[in-house]
């Protein structure tokens, strides 16, 4: 009896050891900890498809928090809206040691409107909580089920690695019914998904343990390219009185168009006559459709209201003509319209937006891959694309905004998988030439001419429409030279298919020349001198990728001044890399001196090793650009 | 700050004229004409025309009712933003809530065809937003927006709040062409009436309305004010000021008097000693700062073997400021008392301060509250007693004819130290036994360094040696912000390390970055890779290399309002290069002198060179945190001399063999 009684003991002493383990901070792995302000402990989701319009998510998420920088990894951000509810919640706070704290009730979460920084209304709102725990480390633990009433998509599986934070373990579980189908996409997953299916259950499971944290590198590709994730999307679903199915992206063009875009086109009989008659001069349907999008664009103002399904819907084209307002949707599908009535074919185009290109992925659709809706033009052999959410971009141009990228077209005979133009590095062009003149008292003074081109051209962007007293303050903080002051200043855009912005600048800058024991310093790069150089990153991980390429290039001529000349020798740099080249040469005739320097970079991807390179490439564009010049009277 | 303000007095009356709110849904050809605003040429949009008007209703709880209306002409699509019009709304609970009724908005354009025409606002495209339990919001866009449109709206808004009455802020980043509020008081009520800005009122009334509102039964007389200012330009933002609010045109009211139903007044704004017994007794300050009995136990450990008072003192601060993450929100007052605080360790600037107060009492510190408004909140209206100006409080801690001031609400601050969001005109201290009184809220500590270089240029062109860099006051709290941005200091170092590809470092110790009382030590081997070689005949070297400034902060030829760099500093840099037998300075700078004017601050540096041995040393003083516009040309002229004089080199000459 005494025996049973000590056995019974040891299992119930080893069974709290046990349970206590997986929140004490000192088991974590020794390899997760270097670079990590926090480690996910564990982060498991188990999905539970009941029908098409019942799906519950579980959640378990267990975060040890090493030290302050590590405070926001332990926040909870529960986001829903009419289609999401939470359902249920607890969470619980543990010390180091992992004894139980503190526990956090549903009633202690901080409910709020979303804000996403460009609509004017959403009706998304999220429930958050962020523990406040003094001593470190320390462990938190959520667990909550939400509702989703659509299985239009579906959360990813993210494991949660990422810059300062490592993961113990993590899972995704998915259970439905047998007729009930998936598609997923493994990105980075070296592991196999387990499934199982029974009479009346499926199973899918993926799970991972032991990813390292991450260190910030700088010029790295597109963290989700990097990271492991499983993309899943249904065969079939429901959202809100909406259903459909799509396995591929020309089925998915096929349901954005007929379900959700097709029946929004309608227009009044007097704006398809105004539209008509906008256009009855012109025969090419190239210029046309210029005339057309000109029109949206003077008439129409971007303005963003999302709520339930009028998140992925348009609003009614006849609305737009109405309001003169809409989001990215409704004023492509009001420039559709209008292209229709001139009888020119156009597309209404999914993209992930922004100066990182994020591609749609070629061999996976699914709902959640986009952010933005363009516009496409398939005139023979001259594609033409254009942003209807811009009021002053020329036709034709893109930017950087939505540049290269895999994105999908949505037609009535379904989706077209495209690629958006590239600006490539010999398009990208900033050219500049500079005359001044160095006055004995050390001014500078004359003019400047800079032509901007392809992702370049919207360099002036911000300062374009302004008044000359704000753009010389804008001036003032984008040209590295002290005391500047603007005389004059012409900036012009031509708005043709090739379109360039024009600078024309007089300027003058006392003591450009610094004096100092009858020496005179100065720059002889007056306007585009590289203020960074990148850091080095020693054992880097990740490849080199560069954006996206350019040209720029500077000849600048100073008149010195009489009886003056340069004492300091004169500089040359030739460097060639494969992602740039550099070149500063300096001639001096006469009393002239001519300054000439090119920095090209060129996009891409390099070998992690080759970063080193770039790192020293940029100290040496750095140390060139900030050579200075010494004078002395003669 | 006080010639700004103007006591505007409301017992004058004059006689009756007719609402000045102005015709909605019609506008004059002249305006729809207008290309630009000829008083600014350069404005996007003008305000053609602003009214409101605020009144206490005789409904049921006497509801304040604001009527808001304005005008816009927009010249251009950078002024559309003026289009999506936002009314935020208040809502303490199901009973007491602010809501907003009666809107209505329309937009005038050209059409493409030369005519004028309108468009109204949906009402159905009004949405209501709920951003927080607190806080709503009604939004709207309004349609058919084209350059050289006109933008009217309208909407009426009820609170139950008399203690809020509406501001008026005649002030935007737009012009206005004229902007009037009338104010409609029940003689029942007395707001004390204050002007904020050098606008000068165009229009300044107060006239008599009889018998204009009942209150149970009886009925009273009401004062119309009415405030205009005709031409108001745009407010431009400067970089590095205060609050602007400190500069806006507007007009704040302040509840001082009500009578109530029984027929008696009762004082809301009062003398301080009024005050001072008020928040004594008040359940969100003065019965919060004196909870001592929830710190007795508590302290038992932290107070163990002390027996000075600052050591105590010390202890008890560094144990609040260890005990609460503070929640980032500003208050004077206490939410929902500091026991919950303590109990959830996370709180308000009060809840936390408060506590800080309740525990050194309990330590047997003596202790007073200060009550204050920070940086971003504005000067302290000093013409009326009374608290609502005030968002922050702290704690005033005094020992040995001594005192401190303490703020817990951040764990790296050191004893004695405000952060700078404290450091603004003057707090009240409150005193649990004393009359209250004013004190400055200036820093007793400025943001200094110390840099000490001692290297040696060597044969292979390499610069070795070692850099020592002292941080005290606010320099050594930002310091340690930054270490602590890493997991460790080794991060810290490693980071560091790699910023810069042409500079190693060796070694590294770092001290007393937790002796917050103490200066930050950095201490740093180094090898910066300076030279490829010596093979040159003269090689250039610029002694100020490790810290100097290369861009003038101040771009701008004139300023309006002061200049506010956060606060003192000082910053001294010596550098000792040993260079090799076979060179020669050949050319060096000049040691220069030059100082801002009324001791506010100094740049001075001096080179001396024995032994091969070159000693650089340079002094950048600033004496004050605020500048004034006056001040501004000497400040920028100031950074443009640093500058030019830290571009001067040293030339190494090679001495023929």
């Amino acid at each position: 009896m005494r025996y049973l009684y000590i056995f019974l003991l040891t299992i119930a002493v080893s069974h709290v050891t046990l349970a206590q383990q997986a929140y004490d901070a000192a088991s974590i792995p020794k390899e997760l900890l270097p670079h990590a302000s926090s480690v996910i402990r564990a982060n498991d989701v188990t999905v539970e498809v009941k029908s098409l319009n019942d799906v519950i998510y579980h959640t378990r998420l267990i975060v040890t928090v090493l030290n302050k920088n590590g405070d926001d990894d332990a926040e909870i951000a529960i986001y829903y809206n009419k289609t999401s509810q939470l359902k249920s919640f607890r969470g619980i706070a543990y010390n180091e040691f992992g004894k139980p704290v503190g526990k956090i009730a549903e009633r202690d979460l901080q409910d709020r409107n979303v804000v996403d920084g460009f609509s004017l209304f959403n009706d998304d709102r999220v429930k958050t909580f962020k523990p406040a725990i003094t001593t470190y480390p320390y462990t938190v633990e959520y667990d909550y089920d939400t509702n989703e009433k659509q299985t239009l998509f579906f959360a990813d599986w993210h494991p949660g690695q990422g810059v300062g934070t490592s993961v113990e373990h993590s899972s995704y579980k998915l259970l439905c019914k047998p007729d009930f189908n998936i598609r997923y996409k493994q990105i980075n997953f070296s592991g196999n998904v387990a499934t199982n299916e029974a009479k009346d259950l499926k199973t899918y499971e993926w799970s991972i343990s032991n990813l390292k944290a991450l260190r910030s590198e700088p010029y790295s590709p597109d963290q989700d390219l990097l990271l492991t994730s499983v993309r899943i999307a249904p065969e079939k679903f429901e959202y809100e009185n909406i259903s459909g199915s799509f396995t591929n992206w020309k089925e998915y063009g096929s349901f954005i168009y007929n379900k959700l875009v097709k029946d929004r086109q309608k227009l009044s009989p007097e704006t398809e006559a105004a539209i008509k008659d906008l256009v009855k001069d012109i025969s090419d349907p190239k210029l046309k459709a210029k005339r057309i999008y000109e029109y949206v664009q003077q008439k129409t103002r971007y303005v963003s209201v999302q709520i339930g399904v009028g998140g992925y819907r348009p609003f009614l084209a006849s609305e737009v003509d109405q309001l003169s307002y809409g989001d990215c949707k409704a004023l492509v599908n009001y420039t559709q319209s209008l292209l229709n009535v001139a009888g020119i074919q156009s597309y209404y185009v999914l993209n992930m937006a922004g100066s990182e290109k994020v591609s749609a992925l070629p061999d996976f659709a699914s709902m959640n891959q986009f952010d933005h809706v363009i516009l496409c033009m398939p005139f023979k052999n001259d594609t033409t694309w254009v942003d209807c959410t811009s009021k002053e971009n020329p036709f034709g141009y893109l930017g950087d905004f939505t540049d290269d990228r895999l994105v999908v077209a949505c037609t009535p005979e379904g989706g077209i998988l495209l690629r958006t133009p590239k600006y490539t590095t010999a398009d990208n062009t900033q050219l500049r030439k500079g005359t001044f003149t160095l006055t004995s008292t050390g001014e500078l003074r004359g003019d400047m001419h800079t032509e901007f081109r392809g992702a370049q051209y919207d360099n002036r962007y911000y300062m374009i429409n302004e008044t000359f007293t704000e753009q010389v303050k804008k001036l003032k903080e984008l040209y590295p030279v002290e005391n500047l002051e603007i005389q004059s200043l012409q900036l012009k855009q031509d708005k043709s298919l090739k379109p360039v912005t024009t600078e024309d600048i007089k300027i003058s800058a006392r003591d450009y020349v610094a004096q100092n024991g009858g020496r005179f310093f100065f720059y002889p790069n007056t306007a585009n001198r590289s203020n960074h150089v990148p850091k080095n990153v020693t054992n880097r991980v990740n490849p080199v990728y560069i954006n996206r390429g350019y040209l720029d290039e500077d000849q600048i001529t100073y008149s010195l001044p009489d009886g003056y000349s340069i004492t300091s020798k004169p500089i040359k740099i030739n460097l060639d890399k494969p992602f740039g080249k550099y070149a500063v040469s300096m001639s001096i005739v006469g009393n002239k001196l001519i300054y000439k320097r090119s920095l090209q970079i060129n996009d891409g991807t390099y070998d992690k090793d080759m970063y080193a390179d770039l790192v020293d490439f940029y100290q040496t564009v750095y140390d060139g650009d900030n050579y200075t010049l010494t004078m002395e009277k003669k | 700050m006080r010639k700004l303000l103007l006591l505007i007095s409301i017992l004058s009356f004059c006689q009756r004229i007719v609402a000045q709110d102005f015709d909605y849904g019609k506008c004059d050809a002249a305006d729809v004409a207008m290309k630009k605003y000829d008083k600014d040429t350069s404005a996007h949009a003008v305000v053609l025309r602003e009214f409101g008007k605020a009144w206490v209703s005789t409904n049921d709880g006497v509801p304040l009712i604001y009527e808001y209306h304005i005008k816009i002409k927009l010249f251009d699509s950078k002024a559309f933003r003026h289009g999506d019009v936002s009314i935020p709304l208040y809502i303490g609970d199901n009973d007491h809530f602010e809501k907003a009724y009666d809107i209505e908005g329309v937009t005038f354009y050209t059409d493409d065809n030369g005519a004028t025409q309108r468009i109204d606002l949906d009402k159905n495209k009004i949405y209501h937003e709920k951003i927080s339990n607190h806080y709503e919001r009604l939004k709207f866009a309004l349609p058919n927006l084209r350059p050289g449109c006109i933008i009217e709206y309208r909407y009426k808004t009820e609170s139950p709040y008399h203690f809020n009455f509406h501001k008026w802020v005649f002030q935007w980043d737009i012009p206005k062409i004229y902007s009037e509020y009338e104010a409609h008081i029940p003689a029942i009520y007395e707001y004390n009436v204050s002007k904020r800005g050098v606008l000068a009122l165009t229009t300044n009334k107060a006239e008599l309305e009889s018998e204009c509102f009942s209150y149970y039964g009886t009925k009273c007389d009401c004062s119309k004010l009415t405030y205009g200012i005709k031409d108001i330009p745009a407010f431009i933002e400067e970089d590095d000021m205060t609050s602007p609010d400190n500069y806006i045109s507007a007009i704040y009211f302040e509840l001082a008097q009500m009578t109530n139903s029984r027929g008696v007044k009762e004082k809301i704004t009062k003398e301080w000693s009024d005050i001072d017994r008020e928040l004594k007794q008040n359940e969100d300050f003065g019965d919060q700062y004196k909870r001592k009995g929830l710190f007795k136990e508590r302290l038992i450990p932290v107070l163990a073997n002390l027996t000075d008072s600052l050591d105590k003192a010390k202890a008890v601060y560094r144990y609040i400021q260890n005990s609460f993450k503070w929640n980032r929100m500003y208050n004077a007052f206490s939410d929902d008392g500091i026991r919950k605080a303590l109990e959830s360790h996370t709180g308000s600037s009060a809840d936390i301060n408060l506590s800080l107060i309740a525990a050194l009492s309990a330590a047997g510190i003596n202790t007073e509250a200060v009550i204050l408004s920070s940086r971003d909140n504005g000067f302290v209206n000093k013409l009326y007693p009374g608290v609502s100006n005030f968002d922050y409080v702290i704690a005033k801690v005094n020992i040995d004819n001594k005192s401190y001031l303490l703020d817990a609400t951040d764990p790296l601050l050191g004893f004695g130290m405000l952060p700078l969001r404290c450091i603004n005109d003057q707090g009240r201290v409150m005193s649990l036994n004393k009359p209250s009184y004013w004190i400055d809220m200036v820093s007793p500590q400025k943001r200094s360094t110390t840099m000490n270089l001692d290297l040696t240029l060597q044969d292979n062109g390499k610069i070795k040696g070692t850099i020592t860099t002292y941080s005290l006051g606010y320099a050594a709290y930002e310091k340690r912000r930054a270490i602590k941005k890493f997991n460790s200091v080794d991060e810290y170092v490693e980071n560091l390390g790699e910023k810069d590809s042409k500079f190693k470092i060796l070694k590294s110790e770092i001290t007393d970055l937790d002796s917050l009382d103490k200066p930050v030590t950095e201490k740093y081997e180094v090898e910066i890779d300076a030279y490829n070689n010596l093979n040159h005949e003269n090689i250039s070297f610029n002694p100020a290399f490790w810290d100097h400034t290369s861009v003038n902060p101040f771009k701008l030829n004139e300023r309006s309002y002061p200049v506010d760099l956060g606060s003192a500093s000082e910053d001294k840099m010596v550098v000792t290069l040993h260079y090799p037998a076979n060179f020669e300075i050949t050319a060096q700078p000049a040691a220069v002198a030059i100082a801002l004017p009324i001791k506010g601050g100094r740049f001075l540096t001096d080179i001396n060179i024995a032994d091969n041995t070159l000693s650089y040393s340079q002094i950048e003083q600033f004496n004050k945190a605020i500048y004034s516009p006056e001040e501004y040309p000497y400040l920028k002229e100031f950074f443009n001399k640093m500058i030019q004089n830290q571009k001067a080199n040293v030339v190494f000459h090679k001495k023929a063999n």
